[in-house]
């Protein structure tokens, strides 16, 4: 039991940790009400701006190809990833080879974007000289989006795959399922909600996404963080970018909530079961 | 007119025969080593033994989930090294259940049905059937989650049942439930398979439970089975020490000598009934033991075989009759089971039932005597 002095405390603490985190967020949506010039007072006129920009409109429309053509990639891909690592494991693996599936995962997570970012542009340089294919444009952050976002998916598939009864693979192939029925009939309804998670996630990484993005982009393919950046870089932060910003963090915060809801839906049916299993 | 030629009884419908199956894990003694095994269509068979003695890979064999290194596999005669899991006609019941967490009780048990293609309202027919056979039917459109764990034993049973296969096999499918519930479909499962007249190997570690439920057991131990064969042989009759002490509490001591039909022990003289006593327990050392007797035979006698009089009452004049000392009497409800130390300072387990022919019970410090009679004495290897 932790005394109730510590819990004060504990929870004293954490109010002007929530207030760090969140009144930059709350400034950038309070900025983006600004006047228009010479008025006064809240407007919403940062917003009529941006939506006749045709440069943001393009911007944002190509950021959302990309998180979406980039999602829909790496959701296979990393289901499959996942899948594959989780049920052919070595269970009798030790040490360094035990957790190789591991490494294999977090790598390209922990790696610093930074790095990340650089090594694909000198990848789709190399291939580019050679091959005179993957020239830098839209399809290159494509391929580089699903590169760090592929992890992230099969991350949460392996984890729901791994809590599952290993069992259930010998079951369904004890009930006449062959390793495609299998797939289509157990791994995908049981996996499903992992994959849409990991979908989310990876739409929501790749629109905010601004360093690898700006290695791998071409003349082009200004996608919405680096047209912000180079709006700031240009013009300093005006009300416009604070719109995007409040824009942004407003579909982050829906999509968000849809995971949340999702997940939640899922631990509920569980609770459920549990308490069924006591009576 | 000629009947024809009955079919080879390794070739009926559900019967397994195995020949050679050996199974080694990379860099591991053999798990299943060299079994040789005839398992007849419609028994209720068990494979008995401690864990890691290899009895659940000898399973997962015959159902396909792991591949023997050496031997054949025949299932109703077919040869199955080829044949994959979810091609055979054999259904599983896991330990743990393996409920398929998506799906509903209804649709878990249609899950075979589906795979092999059979069209909806057979389906429905056939799960229903077999729901109501296994009185299930008021969970159909429950989650596998929302059962109890003997709901999902009967859920699991039914998941294989439905599909009608030549063997069901039942990895210790018992064990997570309590000693009441585990009673009573102990039973049920008897009854269904008796009913319908397929092959069940059943795999556990339960000396009860084997003897309550098999038509015939086999024991292994470290990859080999130890003995097989019908409930009452394997007990009454154990081959082995193993065997022996892993069916039931027994007595047992070294033969160090045999003359006719006295063994000499570390009790003294003791007469046995096997008229081969001779032979199997000839000293090494006699000239006509050609084929040279296996050494170290020893006398089994279960505690429940042995007679307990009182000291004064004993009958004089019977062979085997031993005076001795109480030294532990554990009430044990329908049974009483004694420790008994005799006067060669050996000592005796036996149990004693409480019955109204019982004479009395004992306690300890009393001096009684216990019979051992010849006919109840066995024979067995280390």
């Amino acid at each position: 039991m932790i005394p109730r002095s510590v819990r004060y405390l504990l929870s004293g603490i954490s109010w002007p940790v929530y207030i760090l985190l969140y009144t930059p967020l709350a400034l950038v949506a309070y900025y983006s009400f600004a006047p228009a010039p010479n008025q006064m007072g809240h407007s919403l006129h940062a917003y009529g701006v941006l939506f006749h920009d045709a440069e943001v409109l393009t911007a944002l429309q190509r950021s959302l190809l990309l998180a979406f053509f980039s999602a829909t990639i790496s959701t296979m891909l990393g289901t499959l990833l996942g899948y594959g690592l989780c049920r052919f494991r070595n269970r009798r693996a030790k040490g360094v080879l035990a957790n190789i599936p591991s490494l294999i995962i977090y790598t390209p997570i922990i790696m610093p974007s930074l790095v990340f970012g650089i090594s694909e542009l000198i990848f789709f340089n190399f291939v580019h000289t050679y091959t005179g294919l993957l020239a830098a444009g839209l399809q290159t952050m494509i391929i580089a989006h699903i590169t760090f976002q592929v992890p992230y998916v099969t991350l949460t598939v392996f984890a729901r795959l791994a809590g599952l009864d290993p069992y259930l693979f010998d079951a369904s192939h004890d009930l006449y399922a062959d390793g495609i029925k299998s797939f289509i009939h157990l791994i995908i309804p049981v996996v499903q909600p992992a994959i849409i998670g990991g979908f989310l996630l990876g739409i929501t990484l790749s629109i905010d996404d601004f360093t690898i993005s700006f290695f791998t982009a071409g003349p082009g393919s200004v996608t919405l963080p680096i047209y912000i950046y180079s709006a700031i870089a240009r013009k300093g932060i005006t009300p416009e970018v604070n719109a995007i910003g409040t824009l942004m963090i407003g579909s982050i915060i829906a999509l968000a909530l849809i995971h949340f809801f999702i997940t939640r839906h899922r631990e509920r049916g569980s609770q459920f079961a549990a308490r069924g299993n006591i009576t | 007119m000629t009947l024809p030629a009955a079919p080879p009884l390794t070739a009926a419908r559900g019967a397994i025969s195995l020949s050679g199956i050996t199974r080694i894990f990379a860099g591991h003694i053999p798990a299943v080593d060299h079994i040789d095994l005839d398992i007849h269509a419609g028994e209720f068979f068990t494979l008995l033994g401690p864990s890691g003695c290899g009895k659940t890979t000898l399973l997962r064999m015959i159902a396909g989930f792991e591949t023997p290194d050496a031997g054949r596999i025949l299932i109703s005669g077919r040869e199955m090294q080829e044949v994959p899991a979810f091609k055979r006609a054999v259904n599983t019941v896991f330990q743990s259940y393996a409920l398929f967490p998506h799906l509903n009780v209804e649709q878990n048990i249609g899950f075979g049905l589906k795979m092999q293609g059979v069209k909806t309202p057979e389906r429905k027919k056939r799960v229903d059937a077999i729901m109501e056979l296994m009185q299930i039917g008021q969970f159909a459109t429950r989650s596998a989650a929302q059962l109890s764990g003997g709901q999902r034993q009967r859920v699991a049973l039914a998941r294989a049942l439905v599909n009608e296969p030549e063997v069901v096999l039942l990895d210790e499918p018992l064990s997570a439930l309590d000693a009441k519930l585990r009673a009573e479909l102990q039973i049920e499962l008897l009854r269904m398979q008796k009913r319908l007249g397929m092959t069940f190997i059943f795999v556990t570690h339960d000396q009860h439970e084997a003897l309550v439920m098999s038509d015939r057991i086999a024991v292994m131990s470290k990859g080999k089975i130890q003995q097989v064969g019908p409930v009452l042989d394997v007990y009454e009759k154990p081959q082995n020490v193993f065997v022996a002490e892993f069916l039931g509490l027994s007595n047992i001591w070294p033969i160090l000598s045999a003359q006719g039909q006295t063994a000499q022990t570390a009790l003294g003289p003791l007469e046995v009934a096997d008229v081969h006593l001779a032979r199997l327990c000839a000293p090494p050392q006699a000239p006509e033991a050609v084929p040279p007797p296996t050494p170290g035979r020893l006398a089994m006698i279960r505690p429940e075989k042995i007679w307990i009089y009182n000291d004064a009452a004993a009958p004089t004049g019977r062979p085997n009759m031993f005076p001795g000392t109480i030294r532990e009497a554990i009430y044990m409800g329908a049974s009483t089971q004694y420790r008994i130390e005799l006067h060669c300072g050996q000592f005796v387990l036996a149990y004693d039932t409480n019955n109204q022919a019982a004479e009395r019970s004992w306690r300890p410090g009393e001096n009684v005597a216990v019979e051992l009679k010849p006919e109840n004495i066995m024979l067995v290897e280390p």
